[in-house]
């Protein structure tokens, strides 16, 4: 065998490995989480009724006032859903990243520095996290606003899988815009001021059509913050028809280089980490 | 039995101002990065401001109007600091978690006294680092001077007083529930999420539809935010304290039976 | 566990550190007023030099003592040798291995305990947490179920496989934890204080697995600790570590041998005793009592007989005790 044929095998082994461990640990979280099914069933009632209660607060301006900026009830109701969806899927294999903080006050990250693993890749599988409440939730939501739309003929079934592209598209926005977030705490050791201006601050944000912003607020939700990547933009192409079939190469794009920008980001912080140690 | 408790509830206050102003004095250590945090905290209240701004650009908004509108995201945003930001269940889930409850139970203090003053200080210290920061920007970043011209403030800060009273009972009845469940931190970032909806923190309760005008009404949210916004504002009839004050009345007293049933169960749990 | 291969490890060295240097800079703290907000922008910084110039050489199938004061630099030792940090200057080698340029590599063949943190996975039973770190370490199923099959019987894991690991106790998580380490086989284990805030028993039982491991699996193994019973009853080797310096590194007998410090004998009169005015300068009385009499004696000056005879003249003897420096009296001697 070449060394060329032999290098691609043992990454895919690797890869194969990997899969299998997040697997392994999906299986044996859930098996764990149900072993206390009141308080599973608990906490994921009451994350629903969080979840609404946020939602019934878009949903109460709707009703008030009729639309905003030109966007009907359904409309907001997609884009609170496909963000809902997005960041589900962010926050189910992400978590740890969002919760880097504790692990440089507690020094937790000195144990991922002795795994045979990048290190990002060893942080993540360190929890799997059950998001029922979301996904019962955004599901409820995005079956109502799908409903709404098709039967008035706004759009087709197509939508479907069109709507699935931007929420992965959008998990992965959301995981970079997460991860380049928590890479900051390598300088500042606490990041919970920043991820609630990243994070938080815009992920509510992103719940209106931007045009509601003052322009420079917008503009920063699609450049520096992406947030507007998620759900608004597609939602132009898929509810209004406005832009072009583009949107979702686009889209693709954006969430590689963000993504790419954040991992280097993330090597440069590890990097850091590893030579100050703090 | 409760009588009994009140008793000792009422006969130790310069313990309950030790209690107070150690907590207090705890967290001024950390004040410059809790200044950088209000920075944050202002975010999000432009933020919401901005929601209402645009939506006044298409719509008028009712009796606020659009300055109105940004005055009363502007108080609630930063009596959110007071009525809601509370210690997790008053730190009780951590104190069950690592067993120290019991001891906590047997100490000469009653128990919600104890935690009660002990966040008290909290607030105090939130208040004075984190609500008039976090109030100051948002007047600077949306151009406002304070309504009624600061008039109205005593009165509100009197209602917000009795709605920071009223989260601590609430935060100890969050507490209190870790004992009989692993996920009363759940219970805590509903009551956050409640709050924001029937207390009125960013629409006004007079928008909701009438049945969740009629469900918050029934509960003590909308004196937490609603009602002291109402008085900074001047729309609001200082009777409003009367409610205020009953509540915290009934709350107590939950507050007194649970501790009751929360004693018998560690007592048949043995600690 | 395989053993045919020592023969050819023996040539490497299992750790190799060259001249290790590590400094901090640590931002200057200013007091008064906004010193939280003023800190934040402060360019001004401290540099503390944390390690200097630390060099050693451990052979495959030792088992060596760091130990040192708190802060005397040996965590940092510790992560700049596991790859966790990376040295201000000079080099380690893991069986030849860089483990800051090829810190993976590194990762696979050594073992890594933190007496304070796990490792495991904080929800699941523990019997999860190895499954899961058998697919990290690519360990497939046969040689992971034979392995745990004999840390089973030689750490009891059996009688917390299925509790989630929050629940275990210190003991029992840091068994379960030594365990994981070992879990890929490795050649090198390093420990850092796998002793703390444990009970006489884990202890015991801990020391016995890791006397195992290096005894009759030949693992090369270096560890820190604060217990100079852990030093006592395992470790052939220590090195100490004083102010970020080696201060000394040798034989635990060499260390007491250093030190000199006195042997204590405790000597009962029949009648009494008389102290002459005039004696050897190498004894000295440490306690006078009715019928006993404690003196300190540096054996290394002076015979033992030559002060038995010595104290004979004193009066009648009717016992002799003597007692050995304490290790814990020497280490204290060493540090300071």
């Amino acid at each position: 065998m070449t060394q060329s044929t032999q290098m691609p095998n043992r990454t895919n082994r690797a890869i194969r490995r990997y899969i299998k461990l997040y697997l392994l640990l999906i299986r044996t979280s859930i098996r764990s989480r149900m072993q206390y099914r009141f308080n599973f069933a608990l906490g994921s009632i009451l994350a629903a009724l969080i979840q609404l209660s946020e939602f019934l607060m878009v949903a109460i301006v709707l009703a008030k006032f009729g639309a905003v900026q030109g966007w009907s009830v359904y409309e907001i109701g997609y884009l609170f859903a496909v963000m809902t969806f997005s960041k589900t899927l962010y926050r189910t294999f992400g978590d740890e990243v969002h919760h880097l903080e504790s692990y440089l006050v507690e020094g937790e990250l000195d144990q991922l520095l002795t795994k045979p693993l990048p290190v990002l890749l060893s942080l993540m599988p360190r929890s799997f996290r059950l998001m029922l409440g979301e996904v019962i939730q955004g599901t409820a939501i995005m079956i109502w606003a799908f409903g709404g739309m098709l039967g008035s003929g706004q759009i087709t079934w197509w939508a479907i899988p069109q709507t699935v592209f931007a929420i992965l598209t959008g998990a992965v926005v959301l995981f970079a815009i997460g991860l380049a977030t928590a890479t900051c705490g390598f300088w500042t050791t606490r990041i919970s001021m920043l991820q609630n201006m990243t994070e938080d601050a815009a992920q509510t944000a992103a719940r209106y059509p931007l045009t509601l912003y003052p322009n420079w607020m917008g503009g920063l939700l699609l450049t520096a913050i992406p947030v507007g990547l998620v759900n608004y933009l597609p939602a132009l192409y898929i509810l209004r028809g406005e832009l072009g079939i583009w949107v979702f190469p686009l889209l693709a794009a954006a969430a590689c280089l963000a993504l790419l920008l954040a991992l280097r980001f993330w090597t440069f912080g590890m990097s850091k980490y590893q030579s100050t140690g703090s | 039995m409760i009588s009994f408790r009140t008793l000792l509830y009422n006969g130790n206050t310069r313990l309950y101002l030790a209690l107070a102003s150690k907590a207090y004095a705890r967290n001024i250590q950390y004040r410059g990065s809790h200044l950088l945090h209000n920075f944050a905290s202002a975010v999000f209240g432009y933020l919401y401001a901005c929601i209402w701004i645009g939506l006044g650009r298409d719509h008028s908004l009712g009796e606020y109007g659009m300055i109105g509108m940004m005055q009363y995201i502007t108080f609630t945003q930063a009596s959110l600091w007071v009525s809601s930001f509370t210690t997790n269940g008053l730190g009780i889930p951590q104190s069950v978690r690592t067993g120290q409850i019991s001891l906590d139970l047997m100490r000469p203090v009653h128990l919600f006294a104890h935690l009660a003053a002990k966040e008290a200080g909290q607030i105090a210290y939130q208040f004075l680092y984190k609500s008039i920061p976090v109030y100051l920007i948002m007047l600077l970043a949306l151009g406002l001077m304070p309504a009624e011209g600061g008039r109205t403030l005593p009165l509100a800060l009197l209602a917000l007083t009795g709605s920071a009273y009223l989260s601590i009972c609430i935060g100890y009845l969050i507490g209190i529930s870790a004992l009989w469940t692993t996920e009363s931190s759940w219970l805590h970032w509903g009551n956050q999420a409640i709050m924001n909806l029937l207390a009125g923190f960013f629409i006004p309760l007079q928008w909701l539809p009438l049945w969740l005008q009629q469900i918050a009404w029934a509960s003590p949210y909308p004196f937490m935010l609603y009602a002291p916004t109402q008085l900074y504002l001047g729309k609001g009839d200082p009777a409003l304290l009367l409610g205020t004050l009953a509540w915290c009345t009934v709350l107590t007293l939950v507050c007194l039976l649970a501790t009751h049933v929360m004693r018998r169960k560690v007592e048949v749990q043995g600690g | 566990m395989n053993t045919t291969h020592v023969g050819q490890r023996t040539e490497q060295a299992a750790i190799e550190a060259i001249n290790l240097c590590k400094s901090f800079r640590t931002p200057v703290v200013a007091g008064g007023k906004f010193a939280g907000v003023r800190s934040l922008f402060s360019r001004e910084y401290k540099v503390k030099e944390a390690v200097q110039d630390i060099g050693f050489t451990v052979k495959s199938g030792e088992f060596v003592g760091y130990i040192g004061p708190n802060g005397a630099g040996k965590s940092t030792t510790i992560k700049m040798l596991t790859g966790i940090l990376h040295p201000s200057s000079g080099s380690v080698r893991l069986a030849g291995v860089d483990p800051h340029t090829d810190r993976r590599r590194c990762a696979s063949k050594i073992g890594v305990v933190f007496g304070q943190r796990s490792q495991l996975w904080w929800d699941l039973p523990v019997k999860d947490s190895y499954d899961i770190l058998a697919h990290m370490y690519g360990v497939s199923d046969k040689d992971k179920n034979r392995r745990l099959d004999e840390f089973a019987g030689l750490l009891d894991l059996n009688e917390f496989w299925d509790t989630p690991v929050r629940k275990l106790s210190l003991g029992q998580r840091m068994r379960a934890d030594i365990a994981a380490a070992m879990l890929h086989d490795p050649e090198l284990l390093f420990l850092d204080e796998p002793t703390i805030g444990l009970d006489v028993n884990a202890k015991r039982n801990i020391r016995g697995f890791l006397k195992v491991l290096n005894e009759q699996f030949g693992k090369t193994i270096l560890l820190t600790t604060h217990d100079m019973d852990d030093i006592e009853q395992l470790c052939r080797r220590v090195m100490v570590i004083g102010g970020g310096r080696l201060t000394f590194d040798g034989t635990t007998e060499e260390l007491r041998r250093k030190i000199g410090l006195p042997t204590q004998i405790k000597v009962t009169y029949r009648d009494g005793y008389r102290l002459p005015e005039e004696r050897l300068l190498s004894i000295h009385v440490v306690e006078l009592g009715e019928h006993t009499l404690t003196v300190g004696v540096n054996r290394q000056k002076t015979r033992t007989m030559d002060i038995l005879r010595e104290l004979g003249h004193w009066g009648e003897i009717d016992d002799v005790e003597m007692h050995e420096p304490d290790f814990e009296e020497i280490i204290r001697q060493v540090y300071m």
